[in-house]
């Protein structure tokens, strides 16, 4: 399809497609952000078993994790103004850019409660009651003992969570917004030089990612600094002394890397 | 002075402790023997309300927490006459050997960094461990995990020390480290409640024992009264079993 290849069409996208950066970390930026209230809110009812606020959550985590990004992405697009319509909010001037970071969000807030309640369940109930027995109170146990630990345990999570973020921005161009993806379609259009700009489209993605992956497992060689690391084998895993209670992430949360988790 | 009275708990329908009571005075070291499911762990776990006890009163100096209407501030009250050491330990796992000491310090009792970094140095000192101040417990064996246990327990000076089976997760080697703390603090006056299967701790250690069955406490006396002229035949079948061999005369 199009013109014949030219490595050189690769090194003039780049600075093009970079134009557009701002736009997709913009989108990631603000879908975390929503996405970490959103999952916080999410997971709050799980982790304490309130009745009918609990369902909803199930509710709202099926939705998300069971529908595809694209579907959702029109669903709150085209659909979200005419519901609103019928209680008299007009939402049709609204900028894409808000749908696009509404839909991100809610669809990160999804993984980001069920990270949430995990890392939290996998801090040892153990501790916390070594907490109150010495006279904490819920707070202090909370802010004081699990909170620190569950982020450790979290990271690795997250990390896979704005990585998948990130690539999955790369859809909002179908509702038009120019993000990078959108950009790299416009350049090809204009020059039928479609794989040129995919190599350098690819190309960005994946320097961002890997920025990202090494930022994160930095964060979490230093949040778990307590535990004994294992020199052999991949950087930052770690050797849990007692990985019952940490295995447990690993297996409700089905990600990648699983088989490394604990180094079992 | 610890005062437990008709203290009863169910998990569901099922009964766990029956109107127990039980004084402790100021001083003394009492053990609770009893198989497992007797309810022995359960009562330590009701005096700091780690399990809510479903009615009694519970006595620690000169707090009285009648438990069918206990409040939080009431709760938060009792935890903090009491400490506990614990069976698996449960050292705060993202704090040093010294953290872990200090942290109710700062944290409950609210002394200034330096007071309570001096008081958990020597405390730690004390059980042994001066030379692992800055030591994660992932790099503690058992025993040293538990003796950081005790000294964080000591650091709150409080009016009694519950003691969860603090030697049943240990290998078999590193019991006797932890036991030779304990035997130490006894000494000094602390008072204790101590849930164990080391006969003999029990023995040398306890001012009086009391063997507990079927959320019920059996009997009760002095360790030789208990171990060597036990009146109640399920206290005898009780021994039995612990000490095959018979090492007590019954």
């Amino acid at each position: 399809m199009g013109a014949p290849f030219d490595i050189g069409y690769v090194f003039s996208f780049l600075p093009k497609l970079l134009e557009t950066l701002g736009v997709t970390l913009l989108i990631v930026a603000g879908s975390l952000l929503t996405g970490l209230v959103a999952g916080f809110l999410v997971a709050l009812p799980r982790m304490y078993k309130i009745p009918v606020l609990r369902t909803l959550s199930g509710i709202y985590l099926s939705f998300f994790r069971g529908t595809p990004i694209l579907i959702q992405l029109f669903l709150f697009y085209y659909g979200l103004p005419e519901i609103l319509k019928l209680v008299g909010l007009d939402l049709t001037r609204a900028p894409v850019m808000f749908f696009v970071i509404l839909t991100y969000g809610l669809h990160t807030g999804a993984y980001a409660a069920e990270m949430i309640r995990a890392s939290v369940e996998a801090v040892d109930r153990g501790q916390v009651e070594a907490a109150y027995a010495a006279g904490m109170t819920p707070y202090q146990a909370f802010s004081r003992i699990v909170l620190p630990q569950a982020l450790a345990i979290a990271v690795p999570v997250f990390s896979n969570l704005v990585i998948a973020l990130l690539k999955d921005t790369s859809l909002a161009f179908t509702l038009g917004v120019m993000e990078m993806t959108g950009k790299a379609q416009t350049l090809g259009a204009l020059t039928q030089h479609f794989i040129e700009t995919y190599i350098a489209l690819a190309f960005i993605y994946l320097i961002i990612s890997f920025t990202l992956e090494r930022l994160l497992a930095a964060a979490e060689r230093r949040l778990t600094r307590h535990e004994i690391r294992e020199r052999s084998g991949s950087a930052g895993r770690f050797k849990l002394k007692r990985r019952g209670s940490y295995r447990s992430v690993w297996n409700s949360l089905a990600e990648a890397d699983a088989g490394k988790g604990g180094g079992i | 002075m610890i005062q437990l009275s008709k203290i009863s708990k169910s998990f569901g329908r099922n009964p766990v402790l029956r109107d127990i009571s039980l004084n402790v005075g100021t001083g003394e070291v009492v053990v609770i023997l009893g198989a497992s499911g007797s309810g022995k762990t359960t009562l330590l776990r009701c005096i700091n309300y780690l399990e809510k006890p479903g009615s009694g009163e519970i006595a620690v100096g000169d707090l009285r927490v009648d438990c069918s209407r206990a409040r939080r501030s009431d709760i938060l009250r009792l935890r903090r006459k009491t400490a506990m050491v614990f069976q698996q330990y449960n050292l705060f796992r993202h704090k040093t050997a010294l953290e872990n000491v200090m942290e109710a310090l700062l944290v409950v009792k609210k002394l200034p960094l330096a007071e309570a970094r001096r008081r958990s140095v020597e405390l730690l000192e004390k059980v042994g461990l001066g030379a692992k101040l800055d030591a994660y417990p992932s790099r503690l064996s058992g025993g040293q995990q538990q003796r950081v246990g005790i000294a964080r327990a000591l650091a709150l000076e409080p009016e009694v020390i519950l003691f969860d089976e603090p030697t049943s997760a240990l290998d078999p080697e590193l019991v006797g480290e932890v036991l030779e703390v304990i035997r130490a603090i006894a000494k000094e006056g602390i008072t204790m409640i101590v849930v164990t299967h080391e006969m003999g701790f029990a023995r040398d250690v306890a001012n009086r024992v009391v063997f507990m069955d079927g959320g019920l406490i059996v009997e009760e006396g002095t360790p030789d009264e208990v171990f060597q002229r036990p009146r109640e035949e399920r206290t005898k079948q009780f021994l039995r079993r612990i000490t095959p061999e018979a090492n007590y005369s019954i």
